[in-house]
């Protein structure tokens, strides 16, 4: 029987096989966030808070247009951060342009949440990645993102 | 085939076999360490039990390590749960990769999460653990040392600034083995 | 009692503008809240006794109490009480996963929910919320929803018997 392996996850989530197309990674644009600032937001949905920012990213924002000046790059890390995947949190980290941004979005990426006593949890996004925002909740309204985002912009924005 | 007729049919060919329970359409099987590839291919064949839903272990300590699969027919709607006790010392069992397709990443989990090995697995590889992770952790022996190495919050008593040797009970938070860690 | 507790305290603006994350639209999202939303735990401390079985019982171990006992002397010659005296309540909302169970097991009703849910910061240490800021969440605990029409009485109300102000009949939201 032919070998089979857990593909690593990719950024696109593109296992073997599966074509992303228009894929979850293409960022999305939050819009009115101020004058001349536009939110590229990366969502890395890990878990169940991922289901929030979705759904806060369908009704508050639509598919950004190219960046242009002003852009700020927010990666919202959504979900629990397990000690396999924390290597390709960094590397979406890593691949974010500049200026860039990290929003932690719940419990689980805050400290690892419910999780924290667990064998495999990261007890937070912020052992890995530089965290300008958490976001209370288990999971989080969606509403609560954008109070995030607002904040986020509050301190680094115009 | 009926609940009540499995027992006979496996009675049969596997003579170790026994039905511990049978509730609601879940009949429970036990069978001995060397019939378990044919309690599943009986399974398949002869009950119709032709999805493969999952397989994993129950760390029975002394007496062993259970592992038990659940196998379901889609036609008559029954569950078979197939359970089989390996011996501590000796985990070692049969892999059913040949038998159902869904059982190789099932017995790949199962072998990093109990330390079970599966004789005849193609690549008995870990799945979900991180490379260089020591141990098995869904063992009771695999104690939460987070649980035991943070200060827990209702170790205090009513009325006590900080937690002190002069507790009159020391109180155990859940999940951590009495006398963990090891002084 | 009538009224919900921030119109009888005289504040009834949420409290997450006065800590920097204030999130415009907030007032027109809490009306559209389900009752009973989870959004935060507020601490009513006046009933706490530092019992600690919240501490005990939070599966994340996310509420800090430190207390110390105080001796009471009696008014009029009588024995002196012992009371535990609340020194720090801490809730860190960064484990909180919400579940509710500390609000269950308080014996004495100090804990209490308030659907305020827009307090994000821009570091961890801000998510852990100390007694005065777990007070002035009381603030923005709605009233409780009411009954069920039909709904039986709760066992306080039966057991207070007639004459007693309780209500005479299950149908009675509304009054004390």
């Amino acid at each position: 029987m032919p070998a089979v392996d857990l593909p690593a996850p990719r950024r696109g989530g593109a296992a073997a096989g599966w074509d992303p197309g228009a894929g979850p990674e293409e960022p999305s644009h939050v819009s009115g966030a101020g004058p001349g600032v536009s939110l590229r937001v990366f969502d890395a949905g890990l878990a169940c808070c991922a289901v929030e920012v979705a759904a806060a990213l369908r009704r508050f924002a639509g598919p950004a247009p190219a960046p242009g000046a002003g852009a700020v790059h927010v990666l919202v890390v959504a979900g629990t951060v397990t000690d396999k995947l924390a290597p390709l949190v960094l590397a979406a980290y890593r691949e974010l342009p500049e200026p860039r941004r990290v929003l932690s979005f719940g419990a689980c990426a805050n400290s690892g949440g419910p999780y924290w006593d667990s064998y495999c949890v990261t007890k937070g996004a912020d052992q890995i990645i530089p965290v300008d925002v958490y976001v209370p909740g288990c999971p989080p309204r969606p509403e609560a993102l954008l109070g995030g985002l607002r904040l986020l912009l509050g301190e680094g924005g115009p | 085939m009926k609940p009540g007729e499995i027992l006979a049919g496996l009675g049969g060919t596997l003579p170790g076999a026994r039905v511990v329970a049978e509730a609601g359409g879940m009949v429970t099987v036990d069978v001995p360490r060397q019939d378990w590839l044919p309690a599943l291919a009986f399974a398949r064949d002869e009950a119709g039990c032709d999805f493969f839903d999952w397989l994993t272990a129950v760390d029975e300590q002394d007496e062993g390590l259970a592992v038990v699969a659940h196998l379901y027919s889609i036609e008559s709607g029954l569950h078979l749960l197939v359970r089989t006790l390996l011996p501590a010392g000796d985990p070692v069992l049969a892999s059913a990769a040949g038998l159902f397709r869904g059982a190789d990443w099932a017995e790949r989990e199962t072998h990093e999460m109990f330390g079970v090995v599966f004789d005849g697995h193609p690549r008995l590889t870990p799945l979900l653990l991180p490379e260089g992770f020591d141990g098995h952790p869904l063992r009771k022996d695999f104690p939460l040392a987070a649980r035991a190495a943070a200060p827990w919050p209702g170790a205090k008593e009513p009325g006590e600034r900080e937690a002190s040797a002069r507790s009159r009970r020391r109180l155990v938070p859940p999940g951590v083995p009495e006398g963990w860690p090891p002084a | 009692m009538t009224g919900n507790l921030a119109e009888r305290s005289g504040r009834a603006e949420p409290v997450g503008a006065a800590h920097g994350a204030a999130v415009p639209g907030d007032q027109e999202m809490a009306a559209a809240l389900p009752p009973r939303s989870r959004g935060v735990l507020a601490l009513f401390e006046e009933n706490c006794t530092v019992c600690m079985l919240c501490a005990r019982e939070c599966p994340d171990w996310c509420i800090f109490i430190e207390s110390h006992k105080q001796t009471v002397p009696a008014a009029d010659g009588g024995r002196p009480r012992v009371r535990n005296v609340l020194d720090r309540f801490a809730i860190d909302f960064s484990l909180c996963m919400y579940c509710g169970i500390c609000v269950e097991v308080c014996p004495y009703d100090a804990l209490f929910w308030s659907p305020e849910f827009g307090y994000p910061e821009t570091g961890i240490a801000g998510l852990t919320h100390e007694r005065d800021r777990l007070r002035d969440w009381m603030w923005t605990v709605p009233p409780p929803p009411a009954h069920d029409p039909g709904a039986p009485l709760p066992r306080e109300a039966q057991v207070a018997g007639p004459g007693t102000g309780a209500p005479s009949g299950p149908a009675d939201p509304g009054q004390p």
